[in-house]
């Protein structure tokens, strides 16, 4: 009530706006409240603690492999960088709160990166042996494509990468300061979540005096965003971004981690990410009885998308190669789509969030 | 050769694609209605998914709708020949020309290779050449594509906007300048709308001569606030330019989101009351003057409200909470606004819904 100016407009605006809402009625914030504590004690903070573990693995086996260099150190590291991707994947589509901040979201992860530039910014770094890119607290004032994944991918994976099995210091430093950075952010990331007076308890506790959630509404909705912001990240930007309409317009390079053979990986993590969130929330609870079988509807088309990703698993070029699994990957965009109508669409209306037609998508 | 003959090509296309639908009114009403009400133009999604623009009296009834094959986003009219033009939506590539008088039939025209529109453009006072927001997306560059108006919307070229991602255009009221929004973004159709560089954007309020292409005066905010994108514009009755900003930065975070431009000076950001600032969600979707009542009018669909500003003092005098709401034209003392939700609200806060469509971010008026 505070934000309207003429208190005789009040009565008039609020009637309004809810004879303009043809939907059941906003969450309760009580309700609300329940969602968003379950998603954030039963996906969010587990999520980060999760990826939190797996960037110290990945630091450790980053300074291990740099003290005692061997082909097998180069596979351990590898290997925590493998699950340091997938941890990452089942939590990226969380991309408000305290990720939204510093820009931590690019700093863990720049992409696309789509001049390249970055790479070529991790490519003069080791070329030139530059001394300031061996230290992660340096590192964290660099730009965002020289300290994440994306940089650490080429470390690892890219041209003149086995030398670090026989020891090369720099690039091995290098890796290991952005292992080190990376753990630093997530550290970050669980901490901020975890503390009980910080960004958990103000998604929480929406209400009149909250600065970011006003309702039960805005607190949901935000949520709800989550399902459709991360599925049209999937289906436009990851697969969209190097499966053609047909073979031939592929662009496998153009895929997030191909260096790696992490591309599919990382798309079935998304999604099995947001299928845990889904069921942790408990968010297909609230949907009305009429409106209950979205929630499976959803439940459905996870499993389908997570069988697609199992058919085509492999490195992104010879997946794309092969008609049977290529098929499989177009399959699992069909899916990504029909999760995007159930969330964006379907739900979204069946709960009483707008369709978002223009306030979710704006532009 | 090969680009002239693609264009016919193209309106071949657009002949069969474009039907247009009369409205149920009868011909004398719907006669009478075009020639004697302002009305209101706007792109629309109809609720079993399909897209177009609407002609809409005041009170909210359909005169007139053009089929579209994609989301459409802000319409322009040319008062000189009656035609206006909608333009799809971001990473969009096609406009629509059609008369609302429903004279001829609607045109369709495809962006070139290597460009995509970003759902805003404007005539010429003259009514001979259309201006639209361009993205030359393999070297991020913002560009103003030409079209002549007189052969077939034809592309004569372009010229830069300097800056990424140009969003809103005007032409101010020399005739001769125009005013683009550079709103900063970075995108790529193969990403589809996925921003690709927040961390490092730096959006920016442009002239350019649209006789030379030439850059007149060039504007950013400060540096403090580069994640701040301007967008919407519109002229008040002193030929000050307001814009309406989106902030790409943390939610924690909440700049001023409104601000003036006048010619050889530096951008100006508008102060609100707190709670009002707060309430808009970072995002302003459109914004509309009335230059007769000599107020602005911002609206914020994230926020689920809209406020009016009185462009003299830069006030807020008042604030109204409707969901959804973006689309906003001016309408005798005050404004007309649409919602997402499809609802239509006068300026005495009557209000129609409509079953069957959903109006999308901007309004147009058009007069009779």
């Amino acid at each position: 009530m505070k934000i309207l100016h003429h208190p005789s407009a009040v009565a008039a605006a609020v009637a309004l706006a809810t004879v303009v809402c043809l939907c059941g009625g906003p969450a309760s914030a009580s309700k609300a409240t329940d969602i968003v504590t379950r998603s954030i004690d039963g996906f969010i903070r587990p999520g980060y603690r999760a990826f939190h573990q797996s960037t110290s693995a990945l630091y450790e086996a980053g300074k291990a492999l740099c003290t005692a260099p061997s082909q097998a150190a180069l596979d351990a590291d590898r290997a925590t960088f493998a699950k340091t991707v997938d941890a990452w994947s089942r939590i990226e589509t969380i991309r408000f709160g305290p990720v939204a901040e510093q820009s931590r979201l690019e700093r863990i992860l720049f992409w696309p990166d789509r001049k390249a530039t970055g790479l070529r910014q991790v490519q003069a770094a080791l070329a030139d042996k530059d001394p300031t890119v061996t230290d992660a607290t340096g590192l964290a004032g660099k730009s965002v494509a020289m300290q994440g994944l994306g940089a650490l991918e080429f470390v690892l994976y890219g041209a003149g990468s086995e030398a670090l099995a026989t020891g090369d210091e720099h690039r091995c430093a290098y890796g290991a300061a952005i292992s080190g950075n990376l753990d630093a952010i997530a550290q970050e990331l669980e901490t901020a979540w975890a503390a009980p007076d910080g960004f958990a308890a103000i998604w929480a506790n929406p209400s009149a005096q909250n600065p970011q959630y006003r309702d039960g509404t805005e607190a949901v909705t935000e949520l709800m965003g989550v399902f459709v912001t991360g599925t049209e990240l999937v289906r436009d930007v990851r697969l969209g971004g190097f499966l053609g309409k047909d073979a031939a317009a592929d662009k496998p390079r153009q895929a997030l981690f191909w260096r790696s053979n992490k591309t599919v990986d990382a798309l079935a993590g998304n999604l099995a990410g947001m299928r845990d969130l889904l069921e942790a929330s408990h968010l297909a609870d609230a949907l009305p009885a009429e409106a209950s079988y979205m929630g499976k509807s959803a439940l459905f088309e996870f499993a389908n998308a997570a069988s697609a990703a199992k058919g085509a698993d492999g490195p992104i070029a010879a997946v794309l190669a092969d008609p049977d699994r290529r098929a499989k990957l177009a399959y699992f965009g069909l899916v990504t789509s029909s999760l995007s109508d159930i969330f964006g669409t379907q739900m979204s209306g069946a709960l009483g969030l707008t369709a978002g037609f223009s306030s979710l998508d704006g532009d | 050769m090969t680009d002239r003959r693609r264009l016919i090509d193209r309106r071949d296309f657009l002949t069969a694609a474009g039907a247009v639908y009369l409205s149920s009114l009868a011909p004398a009403a719907l006669a009478a209605t075009l020639e004697t009400d302002a009305v209101f133009a706007t792109a629309y999604q109809r609720r079993d998914g399909a897209y177009g623009a609407a002609i809409l009296s005041e009170a909210g009834q359909i005169l007139r709708v053009v089929e579209l094959p994609d989301r459409g986003h802000d319409i322009t009219f040319d008062p000189v020949s009656g035609r206006s033009v909608v333009f799809a939506r971001q990473p969009g590539t096609f406009f629509v020309v059609f008369d609302h008088a429903g004279k001829m039939q609607p045109v369709t025209v495809q962006s070139v290779a290597g460009r995509h529109f970003f759902g805003h453009g404007v005539f010429s006072s003259d009514g001979a050449l259309l201006y639209a927001t361009e993205n030359d997306f393999d070297n991020a560059a913002g560009m103003i594509g030409v079209y002549d108006a007189g052969a077939g919307f034809a592309r004569l070229g372009e010229f830069p906007t300097h800056g990424v991602g140009p969003h809103e255009l005007l032409l101010l009221g020399d005739g001769r300048t125009i005013a683009v929004a550079n709103g900063g973004i970075e995108t790529h159709p193969d990403f589809g709308r996925a921003k690709l560089n927040l961390p490092t954007m730096k959006p920016s309020y442009a002239l350019v001569d649209r006789m030379t292409g030439d850059l007149i005066e060039k504007h950013e905010l400060p540096s403090a606030l580069h994640q701040l994108s301007i967008r919407h514009m519109d002229t008040d009755q002193t030929g000050a330019v307001w814009f309406g900003c989106q902030h790409e930065g943390p939610a924690t975070e909440r700049p001023a989101l409104v601000g003036r431009a006048v010619r050889g000076k530096e951008l100006e950001l508008i102060e609100m009351p707190e709670p009002v600032l707060s309430g808009f969600r970072n995002y302003i979707g459109s914004v509309a003057a009335n230059r007769k009542a000599g107020t602005i009018a911002v609206t914020s669909p994230q926020g689920n409200a809209f406020s009016i500003i009185d462009a003299a003092t830069a006030k807020v005098v008042a604030t109204r909470l409707l969901t959804e709401v973006c689309g906003v034209a001016p309408d005798r003392s005050g404004f007309l606004v649409t919602t997402g939700t499809g609802s239509i609200v006068e300026p005495d806060g009557r209000s129609s819904e409509d079953a069957d469509h959903v109006w999308d971010n901007h309004a147009l008026r058009i007069e009779a």
